[in-house]
């Protein structure tokens, strides 16, 4: 299907129809942007003070700590502990990772990628980011509510979240918090989903989109697909919070009627599973596409790729049982739950050995993009192994709620994404904003993230392979873990480390920013349709929208003339 | 600021839009599902069922406002949009009328002492009967909207008024299907 109007848009005369209340993607996608960020800031030094805690308990946090908590005289209380690993989670997953990669290379990305001046509805999509924000500023104020925000874990489990378990009205504030960015995120599912079917340029069949956009746009379904499922959660836990319905209490169901506990369980992870996928799919793409540009060759078996992606995106709404396996479900359904699970190693392994195909043999360039790129390989890798003793019932019943289960999740969804994020950041910046980020900056910054991020997420598994649970404010009262105090130690050294290794990025951003050398229009020499644009793009993109006549990975054609090695996606495949 | 756009564009749109919803309401569904399969007896003991006539009554309302919804289509169609206002407003007074008993349903089941808080069947029903009188809300709006763009000047009026017919249709079969678990069974 094809079709949508295409026209340019009157470009906006005043400061806030420009930037504030903007209707053009890439503004859109900025204001993401750094709104994303602000949250990776909040979510990081969340981490740290857990990091601190875990570290070195009854120790006060260092410089800002009698600031934070005056009334412990700098230490971490209990019940503010149970806040921040709730907060961090919440934050980084909904505020940091689904703003940066969905938001704002979804926004910047998608029409440019296939040729559009826009999105299919604007109105909509300055919408969505209004929702975002709304979403925020309601989850900060819930920080200043009598009794502190959310505290029962980003999964918000009942009878935690039920008023038995935080009685304040930072809960509350959380579930609405989450309900508002749900219709922000399937605002934006709707408007991504059209774009793509609708507005790719002349010429672009499904399998001539970058994988970039095959990412992106399975992620939009799986958005406005699964999102309203935790959107019915929330609504349910509002009135059991507020109006006294009883969905999730437990009691005397011959009698009352009772609620269920773990109804909220099942209904979490029919969005949760999905929401994996929905975080890590536009880092595939991303990676996927930047591995074959910097190594300069066709991306190995695009098209398995992209089909690989597409059968992940399906079986993750399959496997949701696998992290619900300790909650007394029968073993033929734990089983039906595992070997789905398992069936998901299948597509990944293609797509992951596609990856290891592309820059075998290439004319790998390590520019900053594909460091990071290489990056998200290996971690993810990593990532994906350690997932199979998660998905296996056996192994599952030993390391569930341990620190082993925190170490992968930060693997394949914190440590993939975010390397996947900076790969894109660093790429993209020259044509957001129309300078080139340092790249002795960006290398310093690319080693001092890898290295302490596995010092940080392998130490994770070490110390919940030894046993040691999660969400416990001290767990070193108990005897048996306290041998683990040295590798804690470690993990949260690793985070300092990494956390004042972004501050390089940061430097490294508003530098360039102000004074990074003027960018070219095709830095980077790829063929992908936003690179036969100025840098940045003028504000209806195209002056006339491309025909494109080839696919985005052609690199290295022995019988091209024009003394590059690469074809535009506008030109004519040269054939021999 | 006006954005043109294309059948294409609002069809598609249009009805992702009512996939979602139709998740969230799947999702709830779900949950009575597992609610009432769980439960020994239904409706619990001490509970009473809610009498069937304020909800027949809205059920038949609804239908017929689907109904004269179908015609502001047909009447689009053959260009004629003084009749298909007429049936426009006709639907709108019925969407309004099935609020209004909404309301009328609420009073008499708390005067028949079913409460919000009375346990689970009470829950499904007030909460069921809320969040479907929430996309009513939507659907009245949108079809104000239509009252306000139906003239044959507008772009792609047949598109929009599909679409909001679709949406119309949508929280009817949502309906039906809340009134036979809900109140029949």
């Amino acid at each position: 299907m094809s079709g949508g109007y295409n026209e340019i848009h009157p470009e906006p005369t005043t400061f806030w129809s420009k930037y504030i209340f903007s209707f053009d993607h890439k503004v859109i996608a900025k204001q993401f942007l750094w709104y994303g960020i602000f949250f990776l800031g909040v979510g990081g030094l969340m981490a740290l003070l857990i990091r601190w805690t875990l570290a070195y308990p009854g120790v006060p946090f260092p410089v800002i700590g009698n600031l934070l908590f005056p009334g412990s005289n700098g230490i971490v209380p209990p019940d503010t502990y149970a806040m921040l690993f709730t907060l961090h989670g919440t934050i980084m997953i909904f505020y940091a990772i689904t703003p940066i990669l969905i938001g704002a290379f979804g926004n910047y990305c998608i029409p440019l990628m296939i040729g559009a001046r826009d999105m299919a509805f604007p109105l909509l999509n300055m919408l969505s980011f209004w929702f975002a924000f709304l979403s925020g500023l309601v989850l900060l104020i819930s920080f200043i509510t009598p009794l502190g925000a959310a505290a029962g874990g980003w999964t918000s489990y009942p009878t935690l979240s039920t008023l038995i378990g935080s009685p304040g009205a930072g809960q509350t504030l959380w579930c609405v918090a989450i309900f508002l960015f749900g219709i922000s995120s399937t605002m934006g599912a709707v408007n991504y989903v059209t774009t793509v079917i609708t507005l790719r340029a002349p010429g672009m069949g499904y399998f001539d989109m970058p994988l970039t956009i095959w990412g992106l746009w399975l992620t939009a379904i799986l958005n406005a697909i699964f999102v309203p499922v935790l959107g019915a959660g929330v609504i349910l836990l509002i009135l059991d919070r507020i109006m006294g319905t009883t969905f999730f209490l437990a009691g005397a169901s011959a009698t009352s009627g009772s609620g269920d506990p773990v109804l909220f369980q099942h209904v979490f992870w029919i969005f949760g599973h999905p929401e994996v996928y929905i975080l890590i799919l536009p880092a595939w793409g991303i990676v996927s596409d930047l591995l074959s540009f910097f190594s300069r060759k066709p991306a190995f078996g695009a098209k398995a790729t992209a089909l690989s992606m597409t059968s992940i995106s399906i079986l993750s709404t399959l496997v949701y049982g696998h992290h619900m396996f300790t909650t007394q479900m029968s073993p033929l359904l734990t089983q039906s739950f595992m070997t789905l699970t398992m069936t998901i190693s299948i597509p990944s392994a293609i797509f992951f050995a596609n990856w290891l195909g592309t820059i075998w043999k290439g004319s790998i360039r390590f520019d900053s993009p594909m460091l990071f790129s290489l990056g998200v390989v290996f971690v993810f890798g990593l990532g994906g192994l350690t997932g199979l003793h998660l998905g296996t019932t056996t192994t599952d019943l030993y390391l569930h709620d341990t620190y082993f289960v925190v170490g992968h999740f930060h693997y394949t969804m914190a440590a993939s994404v975010l390397l996947g994020g900076f790969a894109g950041t660093y790429f993209w910046f020259p044509k957001m904003f129309g300078r080139m980020m340092n790249e002795t900056l960006a290398k310093i910054h690319f080693w001092g993230t890898m290295i302490p991020l596995n010092g940080i997420f392998f130490g994770m598994l070490l110390v919940g392979y030894g046993g040691m649970h999660r969400r416990i404010y001290n767990p070193f009262i108990y005897e048996s873990l306290q041998r683990l105090i040295p590798v804690n130690n470690i993990i949260t050294m690793s985070a300092i480390l990494m956390g004042a290794f972004q501050l390089v990025f940061v430097y490294n951003f508003i530098l360039s920013l102000r004074k990074g050398p003027k960018a070219e229009q095709n830095p980077w020499n790829v063929g992908t349709l936003e690179w036969t644009i100025p840098s940045p793009p003028p504000h209806h993109n195209y002056d006339e929208i491309p025909v494109v006549k080839c696919g985005p990975h052609e690199f290295g054609n022995p019988n091209l003339k024009t003394g590059r090695d690469f074809q535009y996606q506008t030109e004519e495949l040269v054939q021999a | 600021m006006t954005f043109k756009r294309s059948e294409a564009q609002i069809n598609l749109a249009s009805n992702i839009v009512i996939i979602s919803m139709a998740m969230l309401f799947a999702t709830l569904f779900m949950g009575y599902a597992i609610y009432r399969s769980s439960a020994p007896v239904w409706p619990p003991y001490g509970t009473q069922k809610v009498s069937l006539l304020l909800p027949s009554l809205s059920t038949l309302i609804l239908f017929m406002s689907s109904f004269f919804c179908h015609q502001v289509l047909v009447n689009s169609r053959k260009a004629d949009f003084k009749k298909a206002h007429f049936n426009l407003n006709i639907t709108i007074a019925l969407g309004l009328g099935f609020m209004i008993l909404q309301g009328f349903l609420w009073s008499q089941m708390k005067g028949a002492g079913l409460y919000v808080s009375s346990g689970i069947f009470a829950s499904l029903t007030y909460a069921f009967t809320w969040i479907h009188f929430a996309h009513m809300v939507l659907g009245v709006l949108a079809l104000f909207y239509l009252k306000k763009v139906l003239k044959p000047q507008t772009q792609n009026i047949l598109t929009k008024t599909s679409s909001v017919g679709n949406f119309w249709y949508f929280l009817e079969i949502v309906w039906i299907i809340m009134f036979i678990t809900l109140f029949v069974f």
